[in-house]
């Protein structure tokens, strides 16, 4: 946490209204964004549209940003969970909304028969991510797809790294017995 | 680092070890150097469901989607900027408005009435006029 803020730099010459940092900015950062998004919620629309508004919230604090509490990234990440935290509530209050989510994240174009199976596995993934209970599926992106360290993880989640650990075994065993199950039991020791 | 907690950190961080805490990783790499089977076994079932969620895809960043994000940034920055401009130029129109206020104050209070009508600016009505003039001609007009 000692190491210098990388986005740090950038977030001042976007204060400086540099156009190219706006556009740098959204390189950057957007496909992190969309993929965390995308993951808990499952929606590729939502998850865009969870995107733009993290992206105003970034345009109305750059200029302000001050370095020396979270890092930046850290703090993103608050906002765009905030923001999906507020969909998966609106979400069960009206549950009967869509029931295939997750069917929207994939491309349904006509594919080669590898790129097929690929597609039926990731959907396969994102299905098993879509079960598991809230806080495990947040565990799991944010540690696992996000890269976030165990920490930054268990700070957005306001938990210990103790407890950050065992919502992620417990998640990691949900999704090896379902995976396991859809491949035929082929994982190491699986008994195939 | 004891067999038991590398077991946990796989089971909770998977099969590559460059994902596990900073903190316990040489400890892992230590013991894991030292021969032990079950760890590599471990290891290799943490890593297949690395493998498995790995596949999980997601489509590319829409190039229209970029831009929409570029073009709100614009519109919000330029919204500030607006709001910025308006705030400081009606603050720069009430500065002006105030300063007029005064001088016609002070004019008002040092110049002597008889001619008072001819050195305020025009921004009373011609009504305003009328009561200072009748109010001259009425202290003229010998009783």
């Amino acid at each position: 946490m000692n190491e210098p803020d990388p986005d740090v730099e950038l977030l001042a010459r976007i204060g400086h209204n540099e156009p190219a940092a706006i556009e740098e900015m959204v390189k950057r950062k957007l496909p992190r964004l969309l993929a965390l998004a995308s993951r808990l919620l499952g929606d590729a629309e939502e998850a865009k549209d969870v995107a733009q508004e993290s992206f105003l919230r970034i345009w109305k604090h750059a200029a302000d940003w001050r370095t020396g509490q979270a890092r930046f990234d850290t703090w993103l990440h608050r906002v765009t969970l905030n923001l999906c935290h507020d969909r998966l509530r609106r979400r069960k209050a009206q549950p009967l909304a869509d029931e295939d989510q997750t069917s929207e994240l994939a491309d349904t174009a006509p594919r080669p028969d590898e790129q097929l199976e690929a597609a039926a596995q990731s959907r396969q993934v994102a299905d098993a991510l879509a079960a598991l209970p809230d806080r495990q599926r947040e565990a799991i992106v944010l540690q696992y797809y996000q890269g976030l360290s165990n920490i930054e993880a268990a700070a957005l989640l306001n938990i210990s790294v103790e407890a950050l650990e065992s919502l992620l075994s417990r998640a990691r065993r949900t999704l090896r017995n379902t995976l396991a199950a859809h491949r035929g039991d082929a994982r190491p020791g699986g008994g195939q | 680092m004891t067999p038991h907690r590398f077991t946990e950190l796989a089971e909770a961080y998977g099969g590559d070890l460059q994902r596990w805490p900073s903190a316990e990783r040489d400890a892992a790499q230590a013991l894991l150097a030292s021969g032990d089977s079950t760890l590599n076994a471990v290891l290799r079932e943490a890593s297949w469901l690395d493998g498995q969620l790995d596949g999980h895809q997601l489509p590319a960043v829409s190039p229209q989607l970029m831009r929409q994000i570029v073009a709100d940034a614009r519109e919000e920055r330029s919204f500030w900027a607006r709001s910025f401009s308006w705030l400081f130029g009606a603050s720069f129109v009430g500065v002006g408005v105030a300063g007029i206020a005064a001088g016609i104050l002070v004019a008002s209070l040092t110049l002597p009435l008889a001619v008072e009508h001819e050195a305020l600016p025009n921004v009373f009505d011609s009504g305003d006029g009328d009561v200072v003039f009748n109010l001259d001609a009425a202290e003229e007009t010998p009783q």
